[in-house]
């Protein structure tokens, strides 16, 4: 009877045992992942990013290309995509975070971060003033740096330019105002056809949201964090009163797509919307005969300012071979990479994007201009203490005034978020 | 052993067959549950400084957090729906698929397919046919004259479309229920059948409470996924529109791991730990009603009504 | 077992309208699978391809190292499932039939385990798998299933208390002791539940994504699940190639299915005569 109970339980162990050698052909840099470094002398860095699989095998390339010039530096690389914040928070929080990280919400992860003044200094001025101003601001916290600038877009409006000939209405220009907008879309409207002129999506991130703000002369915040009298402005409500009227004459269309109405656009349902750079290789890639032209404007006296979608690449401080990270680091952010990432991210050097030819380009040079206009801007979540709730409510806001089963007055709506702040 | 147990001294072999989870337990589970257990005492954000907070995170919850009190309600009305629809959808099914017709055996596959499919595919198949504007469902809709409403941006209307995407992975409570229902005597049939009883009556009178077991597990188990469920809303709908379905596992999940608030989630997560429990207590206590159990101790039900 | 005319009526008005419920859906994957990305947005939606992509299977699978993944989930599938069935029968088995002090706190803390939400412990459990040296291994996935889990433990023990004390009692007087009751009793008993089992975790762990994107890093480690969520980027998401893994992903767990369900229905007597 003893024997079969030792029978059975040395074979639950024997089964434990080889659950674990069969699972592991290659445990090995597994390990020298965590110790960052192995018996060869080699430092091994972990370097993620939130690069799905549709850009993965380009970005490893690049990596590779590290690997090989650097022999004693060996980069693994790591992409998760739509779920890196996820992945990133859990190991960071177990005490496992990857080397090198792609970065952008520095207000929730600087204290896991190191600064890279120090670094950047070393390098001389001109590395660092080769970057656009503006990026630094968004890769920076309490006056410290903790990311170089690898990519960023600003936004831009979206055009169908096969739905403009057909419905005969002219292109939209860079002086275009809202109103302008508003005529154009309510001709490229057919509603029996479905087809509609300008998307609202219905449940914005609020981060890029404030542009519109800046465009009409406000922000979300005024200094040392006041919102009665920013968010819930005259000026606020007025930027998003033009938005809800489109919808409730039905010259616009709410869409709840998380791309901000790409898919509409692609199928050619929507003839504008606004939108960040990653559009442009999509909407190419489809073979959409589309334009871009910058922000539309509040009044013909204002300019239009637009939310900077910036990243960059940060390192832990957990990190061992900080010398080899940065090296990294640095050449991820180098002219040459800057240039092999074109398409997919918009360079961020000066150098670069003059030599592209960027300020010509009928298409590129309107992000490079939006950026421009935006340089004096910081948004909220870089200056806010507590983003995450107003965020949150915000979002809220938006779904109601932009839901066609609500319709909330935008004021009604901003003041109810600025009374709970 | 057996002389053992006779002199009334501990039995062994009992812990012998449990011992694999109590080593499990010890290693996998306990740990982690303490460690969710301490941190709710804390603010204890995923990167950054961690302090001791008391009962800090409990009383905000339950004083400050309105969001709390509107994700706890929409979940308990979504099981309210969803729990009862789909054990009876499943049971339907699981009959279904135990009566030898022609081609039974394509239905169950195909009864069975939708719970193969991972959870990511799910979501984008019905968002697409759930879709207000473009959709196939409401374009099927528009043939018998309805107009149908626009499923997931409409508040009123997107609970109900969680319902609908979410019991399409039915097949598997379908499937818990057949394997029960096959374990069933035919002997048992037969005598009812030559009793003259209907096929209703041999169901309701032999089948039902046979399977009690299995719908008291059934019932358990999915009062407790649907109290947590988080995929369909995350993927599907991201807890909208306007959080009509913020349910509160995504609740617990954003505060976790977007608004970098663990030790915050940890006491929402312990709270519906203690809710579940409840209801869970509840429902094992009314079984001893209704619940067939032969080899325990209400042996006077083993013969069927 | 004969339907009246009503009976069948309504059984295959029922049978119709759950079928084009499970199977529509289904349908349009496929025939999303194998339309080109453009056709794959336009609104309102085709139904048929206007030119047959087969090669789209070849081109997803093509784009990631997709047979590593599947190497690493049929590892995953088959060893868990393995784990599985060995505790589970025993753990069920042991709180089923036998009566002993602490059963019931036991059982209690066991169904516990169930009802805390994953996010919560995935931290605490990531700290240990990195102690343990398992961070960007199989074993988390893998390990813990030797140990049984609740849910198909109580699944077992539901199945085990309608089965009358007098099998054991029986087999006892014959002169079998108490192992070999559980093996040559009641292992035989549980075969169809155990087959079940065998097919739900092998879906569950097949098509289990947040725990293998939490322990596995590297590629190379890398499960068919973690692989189809990877066409998933911040602002995109690759409708065709996940939908053509989907169908991909769906026949080993299928076969698995076809397999059970042979054996569900051997395993006991048919219980409905025609």
């Amino acid at each position: 009877m003893k024997k079969v109970v030792s029978i059975i339980l040395s074979l639950s162990i024997l089964l434990t045992l080889m659950a674990g050698c069969g699972s592991s052909p290659n445990t090995e840099s597994g390990g020298a992942n965590t110790n960052g470094g192995s018996s060869s002398g080699k430092v091994t860095i972990r370097f993620s990013s939130w690069d799905s699989a549709e850009s993965f095998e380009q970005q490893q390339k690049l990596v590779d290309e590290f690997n090989k010039t650097h022999p004693n530096i060996q980069v693994n690389f790591e992409g998760y995509g739509d779920q890196y914040d996820t992945k990133i928070s859990a190991a960071i929080g177990a005490g496992d975070a990857p080397d090198v990280m792609y970065m952008w919400n520095y207000p929730k992860y600087k204290e896991a971060l190191e600064p890279l003044d120090s670094y950047i200094q070393k390098e001389g001025d001109s590395y660092k003033s080769n970057f656009y101003e503006t990026l630094w601001n968004y890769n920076s916290m309490e006056g410290q740096i903790l990311g170089l600038p690898v990519g960023y877009t600003s936004f831009v409006l979206y055009y169908n330019k096969d739905l403009f000939d057909k419905a005969k209405v002219a292109y939209p220009t860079d002086n275009w105002t809202w109103d302008d907008l508003h005529a154009a879309a309510k001709k490229l409207t057919d509603q029996g056809k479905k087809v509609y002129g300008y998307a609202v999506p219905a449940k914005p991130d609020p981060y890029d949201y404030e542009m519109f703000l800046w465009s009409n002369g406000t922000s979300y915040t005024g200094v040392n964090g006041t919102v009665q009298g920013y968010l819930n402005s005259d000026k606020a409500a007025q930027a998003f009163t033009v938005m809800q009227d489109m919808l409730k004459d039905g010259s616009a269309i709410s869409v709840t797509s998380s791309n901000y109405g790409e898919a509409e656009f692609k199928s050619g349902k929507t003839a504008m919307y606004i939108t960040g750079a990653w559009s442009v290789n999509t909407l190419k890639n489809a073979k959409v005969n589309f334009g871009v032209a910058l922000l539309p404007r509040y009044s013909s006296n204002q300019k239009s300012v637009s939310a900077v979608g910036s990243s960059g690449v940060a390192i832990s401080k957990t990190c061992k071979n900080k010398e080899a990270a940065w090296e990294f680091a640095k050449y991820w952010t180098s002219e040459e990479l800057n240039k092999a990432r074109i398409g997919y991210e918009l360079p961020v050097l000066k150098s670069v994007a003059e030599s592209q030819n960027f300020s010509s380009d009928p298409i590129y040079s309107k992000f490079y201009t939006m950026l421009e206009e935006s340089k004096n801007y910081t948004p909220t979540l870089l200056k806010y203490s507590n983003w995450s709730d107003l965020s949150d409510s915000l979002t809220q806001a938006f779904e109601q005034m932009f839901n066609p089963s609500v319709y909330k007055n935008p004021k009604d709506a901003l003041n109810d978020v600025a009374n709970n702040f | 052993m057996k002389e053992l147990t006779k002199k009334k001294k501990i039995n062994f072999t009992p812990w012998i067959f449990i011992s694999p989870w109590i080593i499990g337990f010890l290693i996998f589970t306990a740990m982690p549950l303490l460690f969710s257990l301490i941190m709710s005492f804390f603010n204890w954000p995923v990167i950054g400084q961690k302090v001791f907070v008391g009962f800090q995170n409990y009383i905000t919850m339950f004083t400050k957090d309105a969001q709390f009190y509107k994700s706890l309600f929409i979940t308990l009305k979504f099981a309210l729906i969803f729990v009862p629809f789909n054990l009876i959808i499943a049971l339907i099914l699981a009959v279904m698929i135990s009566i030898p017709v022609r081609g039974v055996y394509a239905y169950r596959v195909i009864f069975y397919l939708p719970t193969v499919v991972s959870g990511v595919a799910v979501s984008i198949i019905w968002g697409w046919i759930l879709n207000g504007q473009y959709g196939v469902f409401n374009y099927i809709l528009s043939f018998i004259g309805i107009s149908g409403p626009d499923w997931l941006n409409n508040p009123s209307w997107a609970i109900v479309a969680i319902v609908i995407a979410g019991a399409w992975g039915v097949g598997t409570m379908m499937l818990i229920f057949y394997t029960a229902i096959k374990a069933i005597s035919k002997d048992l049939y037969e005598a009812a059948y030559i009793d003259g009883a209907s096929n209703v009556r041999s169901f309701f009178s032999i089948t039902l409470p046979l399977i009690t077991p299995t719908l008291l597990f059934n019932l358990v188990t999915s009062i407790i996924t649907s109290l947590q469920e988080i995929t369909l809303v995350l993927l599907l709908t991201n807890g909208g529109p306007m959080k009509s379905t913020y349910f509160y596992g995504l609740y617990v999940f954003n505060n976790a791991f977007v608004k970098n608030r663990l030790g915050y989630a940890c006491a929402n997560a312990w709270f519906m730990f203690l809710i579940i429990l409840l209801l869970t207590a509840l429902v094992f206590k009314s079984s001893d009603v209704w619940v067939y159990n032969a080899a325990g101790k209400n042996k006077k039900r083993s013969k069927t009504s | 077992m004969k339907l009246s005319k009503l009976e069948k009526t309504i059984f295959y008005i029922l049978l119709t309208a759950f079928s084009l419920y499970f199977l529509l859906p289904f349908v349009w994957m496929i025939l999303t699978a194998l339309k080109s990305e453009a056709e794959a947005y336009t609104f309102p939606p085709k139904f048929f391809p206007s030119v047959w992509h087969f090669d789209n299977f070849k081109a997803a699978w093509n784009s990631q190292p997709f047979g590593t993944y599947l190497a690493n989930s049929l590892i995953v599938a088959v060893l868990t499932t393995i784990g599985q069935i060995v505790s589970c029968s025993m753990v069920a088995y042991g709180f089923a039939r036998f009566n002993f002090k602490g059963k019931k706190v036991l059982f209690t803390l066991l169904l516990c385990t169930m009802m805390l939400p994953w996010d919560v412990t995935a931290i605490p459990l990531y700290m240990e798998f990195k102690i343990f040296g398992w961070i960007n291994t199989l074993k988390p996935l893998i390990v813990p299933a030797f140990f049984g889990s609740a849910y198909y433990i109580f699944l077992l023990h539901q199945s085990l208390t309608s089965i009358p004390r007098d099998f054991e009692e029986a087999a006892k007087i014959d002169g079998a002791n108490e192992f070999q009751v559980f093996t040559r009793i009641f292992l035989p008993i549980m075969r169809p539940v155990l087959n079940l089992i065998g097919v739900l975790n092998i879906i569950t762990v097949w098509n289990d994504y947040l725990g293998p994107l939490v322990f596995l890093n590297d590629r190379s480690k890398y499960t068919l699940a973690l692989g189809l969520a990877a066409f998933k980027g911040v602002h995109t998401q690759q409708i065709v190639p996940t939908m053509a893994i989907t169908v991909v992903m769906v026949i080993p767990p299928l076969i698995a299915f076809g397999f059970a369900q042979k054996y569900i229905i051997e395993g006991m007597s048919g219980a409905i005569k025609e």
